[in-house]
């Protein structure tokens, strides 16, 4: 989860890097009793980059200002999102802004340490002057150290940035996290200090350490709570964020909706249709029967994913795919005949291709192969004939069983 | 790389569910399950393995032990690899799907020190077809042969094994890397660890989008293999990664990993950039899993030539 400004914000002076006073505004009317001075900055509160550009970031040197900015940045959605909230923060003038970031680098598998002398919203051009630093063993000071004079850095600016690395190494070690991003970083001399500021603030947790992490828990709630108090529609569980609907564009519509376990495998059958010519309308990964928080076991998964798939008028024909190692392919073939029941006496009925792998395999054949079944199923043995039987449900005009044999010539 | 029938198999987390389904199988297979380690439980028999409190009384036990298998819950599995590291095991391999990131590298750092072998996290394992298990393979699949597979998806690579044991071709040894968070032990790990295996004539890689994992295993190919190497990629299909929405640690990744220059190339770890790596590499790249077993005739016809 990418946490809001504020959030990362309040992380921060946790550790200790200095951020501006700043307040939560959640409607515009509460900017007169702002305990800030002028001028400020009004920044929407959405967990997306480039809010400058895209307008979601205001100046103002009054009351008034303040109030307009915060009206129209409620009303700006950033990427489709609007904010719940916007941060009222005081205006700062650097001399100088720099890019700092820590993440875990997964080839060479250690936190890095990310630097660039040229911060702010330039970033992404001046890309070549980023500099890095792997952590290869226990974390120490010259790592951060070693970035800062890597940044060009020099005299009181060293220590001053190397600091500020120091605690968010701090933060990114205790709590877990994929992300954690400084841009800009403030720098202003002050007669003979050298001040440092944290602007704006970017902070990912990692999904699976964020149990352990009350604090960071409870910002995912309340972000939820956000959302679901907003919203017309509840929140989504883990399986219906997982179901793809396909960008058709230029493709006719399949009305095939793909569902597998395993992202692999389902991007396999996916690529499968699409180079048949026969490009799917949805697909849902189930994952894997591996599911280790206690979640729901693979035969509830596949009931909540064909009801999920199915609830879309697009779909005509639904595809399953699955290969499994422990649960049986005649308790699979089982779940998907009550599912297929439980839709048809609704009045909702669908072609059914069904290709399953793994143990009892034979079981499940039968008892989808059986002759006093209502349902319009097709049971398929292997994943080729799947598909074929997926394109001709597109299409039963055309035999393109030639698009399947191998191109490779032996 | 120690992995055969009479290695001798520790399991840790045989009390979780899936611990005691998968020790049965592995049993079942062959494999040489000697001990496992479960606190509390110790003195315990649980699918006819004894159990021990820690994995120092289990060795002191049982004797020498050459590959744990970890079944524990994600927050304990630190801690069950470095206890076994510390009581002299060198080769760990982590089914547990969902560890925490930071975890994987304190354990990956111990590892290294130790010269130990880390599998996973949420590997597969691996299976030597007619040998031995230590993983979650589904065994109905595999057939004894020549053919290493290596991949990173679970449900596709018992896909790609079912596929060429239908067409004739068994394995010498098939491995899940984990999916997609911080691994133990990458593509080229293993690469080498084939590459030198007698047993093994071809090699299987089979690759997905995300990440950039296959753009450095084709590197590694390329300049360290001497072994034919046929790949598959799945999602060439999948919509495309977002800058905005996510895959940031992907860009981060490849910038990181010097494959690519620009920070913001949105077709980073796309399936194109994967297949354009391998072909750039010399490595044959199947359009779907039924043509692998056609690459690997090709492949096994030019070697004995």
């Amino acid at each position: 989860m990418d946490l809001l400004e504020y959030q990362a914000k309040e992380l921060f002076s946790e550790v200790g890097i200095p951020v501006l006073p700043s307040q939560k505004i959640y409607y515009p009317q509460e900017l007169k009793h702002l305990q800030i001075p002028y001028p400020i900055v009004v920044k929407s509160q959405v967990p997306m980059g480039g809010r400058g550009k895209a307008g979601g970031i205001k100046p103002a040197a009054n009351t008034i200002d303040a109030v307009a900015a915060a009206q129209a940045i409620f009303h700006l959605p950033i990427y489709g999102l609007y904010p719940e909230l916007v941060l009222a923060e005081a205006k700062y003038d650097a001399d100088r802004e720099l890019y700092v970031a820590i993440v875990i680098d997964r080839n060479a598998r250690r936190p890095v340490l990310l630097g660039s002398p040229d911060g702010g919203s330039g970033l992404q051009v001046a890309s070549q002057s980023l500099q890095r630093v792997v952590v290869d063993d226990t974390f120490s000071p010259f790592y951060a150290r070693r970035l800062a004079v890597a940044m060009g850095l020099r005299g009181a600016a060293i220590e001053a940035v190397s600091l500020v690395v120091e605690k968010m190494y701090t933060l990114f070690a205790t709590k877990d996290l994929d992300l954690v991003e400084i841009n800009p970083l403030a720098l202003r001399e002050d007669g003979e200090i050298m001040e440092i500021m944290a602007l704006d603030g970017k902070i990912t947790t990692n999904d699976n350490a964020i149990e352990r992490h009350p604090d960071l828990a409870q910002y995912a709630r309340d972000r939820k709570a956000d959302r679901d108090r907003r919203s017309k529609y509840p929140s989504r569980d883990p399986l219906s964020a997982s179901l793809v609907t396909l960008d058709q564009e230029d493709r006719d519509d399949s009305g095939i909706g793909v569902v597998c376990n395993g992202a692999g495998l389902t991007l396999a059958t996916v690529d499968l249709l699409c180079q048949a010519g026969a490009c799917p309308t949805s697909f849902l990964n189930l994952s894997n029967e591996i599911y280790w928080r206690g979640g729901p076991s693979l035969r509830d998964r596949l009931d909540r994913g064909l009801e999920l798939m199915t609830a879309n008028p697009e779909i005509e024909t639904v595809l399953i795919n699955l290969v499994g190692s422990v649960t049986s392919c005649d308790a699979i073939a089982e779940t998907i005949l009550s599912t297929a029941d439980r839709l048809a006496q609704l009045g909702r009925t669908f072609r059914w291709i069904v290709r399953l792998a793994g143990h009892d395999q034979a079981l499940g054949r039968q008892r989808l192969e059986a002759p006093d079944l209502l349902h319009d199923l097709i049971y398929c043995p292997t994943l080729d004939a799947a598909i074929e039987a997926g394109l001709w449900a597109h299409d039963p005009s055309q035999d393109r069983s030639q698009d399947l044999s191998p191109t490779v010539s032996s | 790389m120690n992995i055969s029938d009479r290695t001798r198999v520790l399991i840790q987390g045989i009390t979780e569910p899936l611990g005691q389904i998968h020790t049965s199988r592995m049993r079942a297979y062959g494999t040489s399950v000697v001990a496992a380690v479960s606190p509390g439980y110790g003195d315990q028999m649980i699918a006819e393995v004894p159990v021990f409190d820690t994995v120092s009384l289990a060795i002191e036990a049982v004797g020498s032990i050459d590959l744990t298998a970890i079944f524990v819950p994600p927050y304990q599995v630190l801690d069950a690899a470095l206890e076994a590291i510390a009581a002299g095991i060198r080769q760990v391999v982590i089914m547990t799907d969902g560890v925490p990131p930071m975890d994987t590298i304190e354990l990956i750092r111990a590892a290294d020190a130790a010269e130990a072998l880390v599998l996973g996290p949420g590997s597969t394992g691996v299976i030597v077809p007619g040998a031995c298990l230590m993983g979650t393979h589904p065994v109905e699949f595999y057939a004894p042969g020549s053919i290493g597979v290596i991949g990173r998806s679970s449900t596709l690579d018992y896909e790609v094994a079912l596929t060429l044991t239908e067409a004739g071709f068994g394995q010498s040894i098939c491995v899940g890397l984990g999916g997609n968070g911080i691994l133990g032990s990458s593509f080229a790990q293993w690469l080498q660890l084939l590459d030198e295996d007698e047993n093994t004539e071809v090699i299987v890689l089979i690759g997905r989008v995300g990440s950039t994992a296959e753009e450095v295993a084709a590197r590694y190919v390329e300049a360290a293999i001497d072994k034919p190497v046929i790949a598959y990629i799945a999602g060439q299909y999948a919509p495309t990664l977002d800058s905005h929405f996510g895959h940031a640690g992907e860009i981060v990744d490849a910038r990181l990993s010097g494959i690519y220059q620009r920070i913001d190339d949105l077709t980073i770890g796309t399936a194109q950039r994967k297949i354009e790596a391998f072909e750039s590499a010399g490595i044959r790249v199947a359009h779907r899993p039924s043509e692998i077993p056609e690459l690997v005739r090709q492949a096994l016809t030019r070697t004995t030539v």
